[in-house]
């Protein structure tokens, strides 16, 4: 990594921009946001031109004695379907964009995203098992699978968790290595149980692809707590995960108790990640990318990456479903192959950028 | 497995036809109790359908003209098609589109999710889903349904009836005939292990009235089977799906390594039906019955 | 200030230990550097002393504390390491890889706190690396790369200070300058360190004392010239060794004689 072939004028711009980016990055992924919900709650069937649109939702306070002269729909429209996907959709891009940068942080590595250790396989094969043992239903209802798919996630990673432990520490390669061998398992196991059930093929197949269409506040509600929660815990973890960087041994030389770090770690983005797949189904992509580009964007401190990353996974998915949900009308694609569509290039051209500013990591 | 047959009606194997059963019973009764009586029920004119099954079954009792909306599937009859079509009912419905087109009745089948069916009654949405039939008074029940909650009593009763004679008029041709061995091709993607049907499924059934008998009994449900076991068993005839994905043609299958020594292969009792007669739980079943009967009994039937 | 001792420790792996029944010490203000062949033990003799590989048998004490008794904080606040600048996180700039020697004065969720800058500051200052503060480490030379790591474990402030192999990827004139920086932070601020390095004039020059660890053991100890002899080398390396005062320093020059 010598130095001495570094142009002293380009590596004085790239500490200019440096500075400049330092200061705007909130106000970009703050705009984002605002656009992206928007965008995602103008879309859908029916034309609702915006200012009818302003007017159903300011109309909420008594006291700007708003007169309701557009047809019921509109307000179900807007308060039962657009609304609540548009907070689900959000809370799950941050989740995943979240819990993705957590893993690449524990990680030190590239490749990691939100299912790397199991939370993705897991879910699957927990949802698979309520949807074709119909006992959990008559207890829970349809609230059944996504509490199953929680539970088959973090029962998932709790066992490559404790597979990992070789004499009191968990060595990353040796946790990325479990749950690859888990996953696979998991999801064989998934796969036997829908050849042997096929009636429930449909509906694993649509959970799978987005989730469970529940529609509606419930989701919401239900979802919220946990992943506020986790993602609150990983956020504050910026710091401690930039010592991590340098690998165990120096964060343990540097002071860190890594062990206990790395189960913080694990516990949140995994309780993170568990939630947002229960509900949402399993999307590629957001997790991984996010926080790349963040990184590309804004450097690799976690203090800034960890909630710039949570905060533009959010508009990220919010864009994706919007197309997802425009670009067929009436066909609703499945938002996980918008954001490969769309993010995979987008993501190429960036690194393809980036590489000469950077060097290194 | 084939598209074909995960987007087709999953018949519950015999274990389930009790629960099935009980579900329609449950149904009715929950329908009766929401409204005071029957008859004081308004018939439904602004109709959505979810399944290509319960628009062949509006169409057949005369409801056709009160369908406000239909899955993207949907294609027949071909009046079907005029229709507004929803989208997909794979993953997420488009409920804007759902609530948009106002309906009072929206018709579920055995393909949409107790969640889709959740997420459309948290909008207000009545929301009414037809049990796959185990049998043929299963699907006339559920036509005669239908009719009911359309208005179309009348017609539903001419329509059954019509069904039903036909029905019989099969059974009764092919009383004391011989059965031949029958195998019936769900998938042949992978000609050394094809997907068929086991007992306890509507296309089990429909081999057995039309006087055969499948070569694969033994099994519950659709599996694969080998095909050595296929070679073993000899059948008589062979009888698939056709569909527009599916690449399986009489000439194809015949000229499959392996196949060729197959009693069917050899006398050229190999024949394709148009998969959607088969697969969909609608009156096109009857059109499926004739059509089996005259690959199975040549003889019988013209 | 403290010293670094250790007593009859053996270190190693549960199943193969490298070192046997060690003992040495290092007082306040000495450079004690640590020689031998390459898997004699020397990384895992720092590892030892760092607290982040428990002895086997036998005990690792910084001021007569055992490091085993110690939380992970506690004991970053008594010995810090410089490891071999290799596969740093290029993109941390050098201010941030230097205040992360802070880590052990600060909770999780804590951040860095004018104290600590300004520890930072004095550490990179002494290091000569204030200019280039702002520059992402991947960008640094060799021996720049180096120096932030001293710095880092200066900020650190801690009484003892071990290096592993410092001067392993640099150039002649970075070698020298490190370990000059080394021992003259020795000196000046009464530390203890423990250095393993592998090029045995370096060793002459700079350090105090030294141990030739040979099959598992200390072999010797003692200052340069009692240790760097033509008999004691050839026995632990294997080939003839010469040694002849060096022309400008007078200390022991190693040289082979194959």
């Amino acid at each position: 990594m010598s130095g001495s072939g570094a142009d002293k004028a380009e590596s004085g711009r790239s500490v200019r921009n440096a500075r400049l980016s330092r200061a705007t990055p909130w106000l970009w992924v703050g705009v984002a946001l605002l656009l992206t919900a928007l965008a995602s709650a103008a879309v859908g069937a029916v034309p609702i031109p915006p200012v009818t649109a302003a007017r159903i939702l300011l109309a909420r306070l008594p006291a700007l004695h708003i007169r309701a002269d557009w047809p019921a729909s509109y307000a179900t429209i807007l308060y039962e379907i657009r609304l609540p996907n548009l907070a689900l959709t959000a809370l799950t891009g941050m989740a995943l964009a979240g819990s993705g940068a957590a893993f690449q942080g524990l990680f030190r590595n590239p490749l990691a995203d939100p299912y790397v250790i199991g939370v993705a396989s897991g879910a699957g094969l927990g949802a698979v098992l309520a949807m074709s043992a119909h006992w959990p239903a008559g207890v829970l209802g349809l609230a059944a699978v996504p509490v199953a798919g929680f539970i088959g996630a973090v029962l998932t990673v709790g066992l490559v968790y404790s597979l990992s432990r070789v004499g009191g520490s968990t060595p990353v390669t040796t946790l990325i290595l479990a749950g690859v061998a888990v996953s696979s398992f998991a999801t064989a196991g998934t796969s036997l149980i829908l050849l042997l059930s096929t009636s429930e093929l449909h509906r694993a197949v649509t959970w799978m692809v987005g989730g469970f269409s529940l529609g509606g506040w419930e989701p919401v509600l239900a979802a919220s707590p946990y992943l506020l929660l986790g993602l609150g815990v990983l956020v504050l973890l910026g710091r401690p995960i930039n010592v991590l960087q340098f690998g165990d041994e120096q964060a343990r030389q540097l002071g860190l108790d890594v062990e206990r770090l790395k189960l913080v770690i694990v516990v949140a983005a995994s309780l993170v990640a568990a939630t947002a797949v229960s509900f949402s189904g399993i999307i590629a992509f957001v997790g991984l990318i996010v926080p790349h580009l963040t990184r590309l964007l804004w450097g690799p401190d976690y203090r800034r990456l960890l909630p710039l990353a949570t905060l533009l996974g959010g508009s990220f998915l919010l864009a994706a479903d919007t197309a997802a949900r425009a670009v067929l009308s009436p066909r609703e694609l499945p938002v996980g192959v918008v954001t490969s569509i769309v993010g995979a290039p987008f993501f190429l051209w960036l690194l393809h950028r980036a590489r000469r500013r950077l060097r290194g990591w | 497995m084939s598209h074909r047959v995960a987007l087709s009606w999953r018949l519950q194997s015999r274990r389930w036809q009790a629960a099935a059963a009980l579900l329609s019973l449950l149904l009715l009764v929950a329908c009766a109790t929401a409204a005071p009586t029957a008859v004081a029920t308004p018939a439904a004119v602004r109709i959505v359908s979810l399944a290509p099954s319960n628009t062949e079954i509006l169409f057949a009792v005369g409801a056709g003209a009160q369908m406000v909306g239909r899955d993207e599937l949907s294609d027949y009859p071909g009046e079907a098609q005029q229709v507004a079509s929803i989208g997909s009912t794979y993953g997420a419905l488009n409920a804007e589109a759902i609530l948009a087109l106002q309906p009072d009745l929206i018709l579920g089948a055995d393909i949409t999710s107790p969640e889709q069916v959740q997420a459309l009654e948290d909008l207000g949405l009545t929301v009414f889903v037809l049990a796959n039939p185990v049998d043929f008074e299963g699907l006339f029940a559920n036509l005669e349904l239908v009719g009911e909650l359309t208005g179309h009593s009348a017609e539903a009763q001419t329509a059954v009836s019509g069904l039903r004679t036909r029905v019989q008029a099969v059974t009764q041709a092919t009383q004391g005939a011989a059965r031949p061995t029958v195998y019936y091709e769900v998938d042949g993607t992978d000609p050394t292990a094809p997907w068929t049907t086991g007992s306890g499924t509507f296309q089990s059934l429909l081999i057995q009235l039309a006087g055969g008998q499948n070569m694969a009994e033994e099994m519950q449900g659709w599996g694969q089977i080998s095909l050595e076991e296929l070679v073993a068993r000899d059948p008589a005839v062979i009888v698939f799906g056709l569909g527009p994905w599916v690449p399986t043609t009489v000439e194809g299958l015949a000229a499959r390594t392996g196949w060729g020594d197959i009693a069917a292969v050899r006398q050229g009792a190999v024949y394709g039906i148009d998969a959607n007669w088969v697969d969909r739980p609608g009156p096109r079943l009857v059109d499926a019955l004739e059509a089996m009967a005259g690959f199975i009994h040549p003889e019988l039937f013209e | 200030m403290a010293e670094l001792e250790l007593q009859s420790a053996s270190l190693g792996y549960a199943d193969h230990p490298v070192l046997r029944q060690v003992s040495l010490r290092v007082d306040p203000g000495e450079v004690l550097a640590v020689v031998g062949p390459n898997g004699v033990g020397k990384s895992t003799l720092i590892k030892a002393a760092s607290g982040a590989l428990p002895p086997l048998s036998g005990e690792v004490r910084i001021n007569g504390l055992d490091l085993r008794s110690l939380r992970p904080a506690a004991r970053a606040r008594l010995v810090s390491v410089v490891p071999q600048a290799t596969d740093l996180p290029g993109s941390f700039l050098a201010l941030d890889v230097v205040l992360m020697g802070r880590t052990p004065y600060l909770g999780w969720l804590e951040n860095e706190g004018a104290l600590d800058r300004e520890a930072a500051q004095l550490a990179m200052q002494r290091t000569e690396l204030a200019e280039l503060a702002e520059r992402p480490v991947g960008e640094l030379s060799g021996g720049e790369q180096q120096r932030v790591l001293i710095a880092r474990a200066l900020a650190q402030q801690a009484p003892v200070m071990l290096l592993d192999e410092p001067t392993a990827h640099l150039d002649l004139r970075h070698q020298d300058q490190v370990l000059r920086l080394v021992r003259e932070l020795a000196r000046e601020r009464s530390l203890a360190v423990l250095l393993a390095l592998h090029d045995l004039n370096l060793v002459a020059r700079f350090a105090d004392r030294v141990a030739l660890l040979s099959n598992g053991g200390v072999r010797a100890l003692g200052k340069p010239e009692q240790v760097l002899t033509p008999d004691g080398l050839a026995e632990v390396y294997g080939m003839h060794i010469h040694v002849m005062p060096h022309p400008v320093f007078g200390t022991p020059l190693v040289l082979s004689g194959e």
